[in-house]
């Protein structure tokens, strides 16, 4: 396919309708009222319709939102791969294989635990760019050697056979999901330069945002945590707001780290709220949704500044990402008997 | 669209002098231009209102008229044939 025949029209057009239909405050305050299996219902009169309809047999309560949210997720990204061409397909899918690191390291998982095919697969969320045929073969794989074989056409195979000698050596995963996650933040931003301006550059910025936020919560979970960990084998490449020397100064200092990130130019000011809440409530978790926020305000000024590109797919994969994840913390709140104040914090909602 | 542009005036003018070029010439090159806007102009709207009609069905009728908007462009351009 060539460059030039990409179709950010007739994409924009359906993802900005979906992006219409996402639940809204309202929905949210009816749900945080509800049982778990009121909270079903609801869903059933929504658009997650056909999915609590076909999973409603086999699964109830808790666990049928939860399958059923991971498979509407998995058909909406699904769509947008097959809905776009060209340059937007390529920029799309590079932001989607986040899946694919999250389905490879769910079978690694599940292949070093010896659990059943069928139990893995209700996990996954089949999103990604790695079609479905490659993903039933790996769920057959019975050793983690013939898992990293089937991935052989894939950008994952090679940081992935690089990792399974340390994995031999000493029998722990860490490596291997290490470079699952190496692979992907560096793929991000690869061969795509740093265009100066137009949607490219804004849809380059964000990404940027994406990593460093991610740097930023890895090293505060080190900060916290006490933990003697190397800081240097958890730094992302391609931010702006740290380097690795910073970072693994950084870590020994909490306050110090706080300091940094609200001094940095570009995300000091929109992040300022979160940063004063962190020094005050003292919760990684309150940080981390306020992070999770400022990312989700940030496509949304991306989507604004141009519409007819890239942006407005990213900023819609976000929102659709948050609501997901806002049903399932209400659905569990609920489960486990939280208060309606208590799951008010848990949600993300701008 | 636009690499092709100058082969396509190659073509249009071959062996053209500008004596020979006369003034309905003239008028078809610019009916000719309004058209080859007017289809580029549509490509657009009309991938996005088949989009949002793939979603929600009730959008055909906004859908044509945003489609068939930029078709004035070359309407007005037609104005021209009947001034020379």
């Amino acid at each position: 396919m060539s460059i030039g025949a990409s179709n950010p029209e007739y994409v924009n057009a359906r993802v900005r309708a979906r992006r219409a239909a996402l639940f809204t405050d309202e929905d949210y305050r009816k749900l945080i009222r509800m049982g778990p299996s009121g909270i079903a219902r609801f869903m059933e009169e929504t658009e997650y319709e056909r999915e609590i309809n076909a999973l409603g047999a086999r699964f109830s309560g808790v666990d049928l939102i939860e399958y059923a949210l991971n498979r509407n997720l998995a058909k909406h990204f699904h769509d947008l791969l097959d809905w776009s061409e060209g340059r937007l397909y390529d920029l799309i899918a590079r932001y989607l294989r986040k899946f694919d690191v999250w389905n490879v390291k769910t079978i690694i998982r599940g292949v070093y635990t010896d659990t059943p095919g069928e139990e893995i697969e209700t996990d996954l969320i089949r999103a990604g760019e790695i079609d479905d045929s490659t993903i039933d073969r790996l769920l057959e794989v019975d050793t983690i050697e013939d898992a990293i074989e089937t991935l052989n056409r894939t950008m994952f195979y090679e940081p992935l056979s690089d990792a399974s000698e340390v994995y031999e050596d000493t029998g722990a995963l860490v490596p291997l999901e290490n470079a699952l996650d190496r692979a992907f933040y560096e793929n991000l931003l690869a061969d795509l330069g740093r265009p100066q301006e137009g949607p490219e550059a804004l849809y380059v910025e964000f990404l940027e945002a994406e990593i460093d936020f991610r740097n930023a919560r890895n090293a505060l979970r080190l900060a916290r945590s006490g933990a003697d960990l190397d800081p240097a084998s958890y730094y992302i490449d391609g931010g702006v707001l740290f380097t690795q020397a910073e970072l693994s100064r950084l870590v020994t200092d909490y306050d110090e780290l706080v300091g940094h990130i609200a001094d940095s130019s570009r995300y000091g000011d929109s992040l300022s709220q979160a940063l004063s809440r962190l020094r005050e409530a003292e919760s990684l978790i309150q940080f981390e949704h306020a992070l999770d926020a400022a990312l989700l305000e940030y496509a949304d000024t991306l989507s604004s500044s141009y519409p007819v590109s890239v942006s407005a797919v990213l900023s819609y994969i976000l929102a659709k990402e948050r609501e997901v994840e806002n049903i399932r913390a209400i659905a569990r709140g609920r489960e486990v008997g939280l208060s309606e104040t208590e799951i008010e914090e848990e949600l993300v909602i701008l | 669209m636009f690499e092709i542009t100058p082969e396509i005036a190659a073509t249009v003018l071959q062996g053209a002098t500008l004596e020979n070029f006369t003034d309905s010439g003239a008028a078809a090159l610019a009916v000719g231009l309004a058209a080859l806007a007017t289809g580029y102009a549509q490509r657009g709207i009309g991938s996005a209102a088949v989009g949002a009609m793939a979603e929600d069905d009730s959008t055909f009728g906004k859908g044509l008229i945003l489609t068939v908007l930029p078709e004035t462009l070359v309407i007005l351009a037609l104005v021209v044939v009947f001034l020379v």
